[in-house]
């Protein structure tokens, strides 16, 4: 193909009325109303030319303000047809369209030329309407066809995201950066009995979750599947047997609807639900991410292109700690909303728990990793001394001393890494935000050292889908490719 | 409209084919029993490909719901759950073993093993066929040691045909075909696991130790 495409200009009105008679015969337009539709502000009127002559023409008609856009007309010469020319001014004009914010494209096109008919609907034209005798004098009837623009070209895609790294089958949706669903179904009463996750019971519920997990999601969004533009899901960090459910779900899923999917990491997402909250993520942020499964710090420069693992815990994550603490204190599982209830009777400072890793020979090393396997063994050291010499114990006052120790090094490492790194934000994540301690004590600090905190909503806080979608959506939107199909999980996937 | 069903199977590879009207038109197999998670997308696609068929055409699905080593199992059974969910199809599940019987003769008693890992065997026992061709099962399905299958059964004088045969995603689409032509297939889709998870209650408080 060696023809070119331009803007219309008055220059051209002589040449398009040629063509313009020979393709419309007595149907054509008045030379005087072609000039108005090429000069008009709200038209965009394009000709495709080759060696200098115009040997097609189209325009696009797209009122301020008004989501929808309407083909005017397209023409191509008698010589010039079949060879691709036509497709070429719809796409541009589509391309226009999309560009000027219209979410549908209208147009007519005459019920007895099968041809052009043809072209529009492998462009994705569909058949709305007919209208009888609205060609005249010959009165051919008009078939009425619209492209709904696909709002991944617009700029807010309609993306799913799936997640399944742990206990929660999570499945939300967003348009862009707008939250539409966020359904989670959960297997934490089933992990009770055996005080922790245990992965193959996760992977069994979410093989058994997902279907309906997915329904409810798009009944909450008001969506069907047909308008979605992506699949998104967690890859990696996680138990791998869980992931493998998700990854498999949204795969096939994909294929079904016939749309990209995007892999997506689940520590970066925590971040991205800033993104729904706040339309952006302020940067460069440090975040905070504590649940049963990770205790991380992240530097987020930019939330696509520069995240950094400035450190983790080398043992147990936070909220495992938790888990077993409150066994060992007769509590039942989760510990940490059992932690937290028990110990707002108690002192946190009755007694002097360990604080993993925050002396100073540990300040190379480990700056900004956790450990808090210590932690457990000095509270299960200290309750076991206790009954060994038959003394009573405070529950409170050592599920507020085990508590208190937890947040301080939570909190005291993560305002470091702020300093350190000259970064004026904190940003919370995980499930142990829901600890009204660490709330507390984030907040307190965080303002000493004048530093903004971020606490999302505990919907976006714990795992979720939507920020898998979250996270995705911005990828598209700043224009990344989607994955290949043939991706695997990752349990330790880096970020 | 053309019947195309679309049948998976992950008991032990990723197993993918496609029938129209009853035809197989296309039959993967991708052997790696540690790759479903990676394959399971290639290989619908590459069926759906080879078939010259998009997702919208496929009227049903058909999935094999084990037994078979857990995590493999599950990739496929999510997929073809979503799958039928993304084009709004009805989906419908069968026994591996069964579907590995459905191919075979089965006028002598037959035994179907399959790897369970952990040194043990899945297995299900198997003679004769309904009138419509479904494999009429006399044992099983169960999970054991294949040494103390084989001495339970000679302490018991039966006398079968071992069958160690690959599964065919087509013979689950094939066994779902036959039984949606009898008047119905279940549609009750839940992975056949035959094991327990392996998990301890918590024993008490104590940690330290």
């Amino acid at each position: 193909m060696n023809h070119q495409l331009r803007l219309a200009t008055e220059e051209d009105l002589a040449t398009i009325m040629k063509l313009e008679k020979a393709s419309f015969g007595n149907d054509s337009w008045s030379k005087a109303t072609m000039r108005a539709e090429i000069l008009a502000p709200h038209t965009f009127y394009i000709v495709a030319y080759q060696d200098d002559e115009i040997v097609g023409y189209a325009g696009l008609s797209k009122q301020t303000g008004s989501t929808s856009a309407d083909i005017q007309t397209i023409a191509v010469s008698e010589a010039s047809r079949r060879k691709g020319i036509g497709r070429e001014l719809m796409k541009k004009l589509i391309t226009q369209a999309s560009q000027l914010l219209a979410t549908e494209v209208f147009l007519e096109v005459r019920e007895d030329r099968p041809a052009p008919k043809k072209l529009y609907e492998s462009l994705g034209f569909e058949s709305i309407d007919r209208r009888d005798n609205y060609y005249q004098p010959d009165g051919i009837a008009a078939i009425v066809m619209r492209l709904s623009i696909s709002s991944l070209v617009s700029g807010e895609p309609l993306v799913i995201g799936i997640e399944t790294s742990c206990d929660e089958t999570g499945i939300g949706i967003v348009r862009g950066s707008t939250l539409l669903a966020n359904v989670i179904s959960s297997s934490m009463d089933q992990h009770a009995r055996f005080g922790g996750v245990v992965p193959e019971i996760a992977a069994r519920a979410h093989l058994e979750a997902i279907q309906s997990t997915l329904q409810k999601a798009l009944h909450d969004a008001g969506i069907s599947l047909k308008e979605v533009d992506a699949v998104a899901v967690t890859n990696g960090p996680g138990l791998a047997g869980a992931l493998m459910v998700g990854v498999g779900a949204a795969k096939a899923l994909a294929i079904a609807i016939d749309k990209p999917i995007y892999a997506v990491n689940h520590l970066v997402a925590h971040v991205a639900v800033d993104v729904l909250e706040r339309g952006k993520l302020e940067t460069p942020t440090v975040a905070l991410l504590v649940s049963g499964g990770h205790t991380s710090l992240l530097l987020v420069r930019d939330l696509l292109t520069d995240v950094e693992l400035l450190g983790e815990t080398i043992d147990d994550a936070a909220g495992e700690a938790f888990d077993k603490v409150a066994r060992v204190l007769g509590l039942s599982y989760p510990g940490g909303p059992e932690i937290d209830r028990v110990a707002k009777e108690g002192n946190p400072n009755a007694i002097r728990f360990p604080r993993g890793l925050t002396l100073p020979k540990d300040q190379d090393k480990h700056r900004y990793n956790f450990s808090f396997s210590g932690l457990k063994t000095a509270v299960a050291r200290h309750v076991e001394l206790a009954q060994s010499k038959a003394e009573e114990i405070s529950t409170p006052d050592v599920a507020a001393s085990f508590r208190e120790a937890v947040v301080d090094v939570l909190v005291s490492k993560a305002i470091k890494a702020c300093l350190d790194h000259e970064v004026p934000r904190l940003i919370l994540g995980g499930g142990v935000v829901a600890n009204a301690r660490l709330r507390e004590v984030a907040a307190k600090r965080c303002d000493e050292a004048g530093i903004e905190l971020r606490i999302p909503a505990f919907s976006l806080c714990t795992d979720n889908g939507a920020m898998i979608a979250s996270l995705a959506a911005q990828k598209i939107m700043a224009g990344e490719a989607p994955s290949e199909l043939g991706f695997g999980v990752n349990s330790t996937l880096p970020i | 409209m053309t019947q195309v069903l679309l049948a998976l199977d992950s008991s032990s590879g990723t197993a993918v084919a496609v029938l129209v009207e009853g035809v197989v038109v296309s039959e993967l197999y991708h052997p790696d029993t540690m790759q479903h998670a990676e394959q399971i997308g290639l290989q619908i696609a590459k069926a759906l490909e080879v078939a010259d068929k998009k997702s919208s055409d496929v009227t049903a699905v058909a999935v094999g719901l084990g037994p078979g080593p857990f995590t493999g199992l599950r990739v496929g059974i999510a997929a073809a759950k979503m799958f039928a969910e993304g084009v709004s199809v009805p989906i419908f599940g069968v026994s591996s073993l069964s579907a590995i019987a459905f191919g075979e003769e089965l006028d002598e008693p037959t035994l179907v093993i399959t790897d369970a890992r952990r040194s043990e065997v899945y297995f299900a026992l198997f003679e004769g066929k309904t009138n419509y061709g479904e494999p009429v099962l006399t044992r099983g399905p169960g999970v054991k040691k294949q040494s103390e299958l084989e001495a339970e059964f000679l302490s018991q004088s039966i006398s079968y045909r071992l069958v160690t045969g690959q599964i065919k995603a087509s013979s689950v689409g094939n066994l779902v075909l036959a039984q949606l032509a009898q008047g119905g297939a279940n549609e009750v889709i839940t992975a056949n696991y035959l094991r327990a998870p392996d998990a301890v209650p918590a024993r008490g408080k104590k940690v330290s130790g």
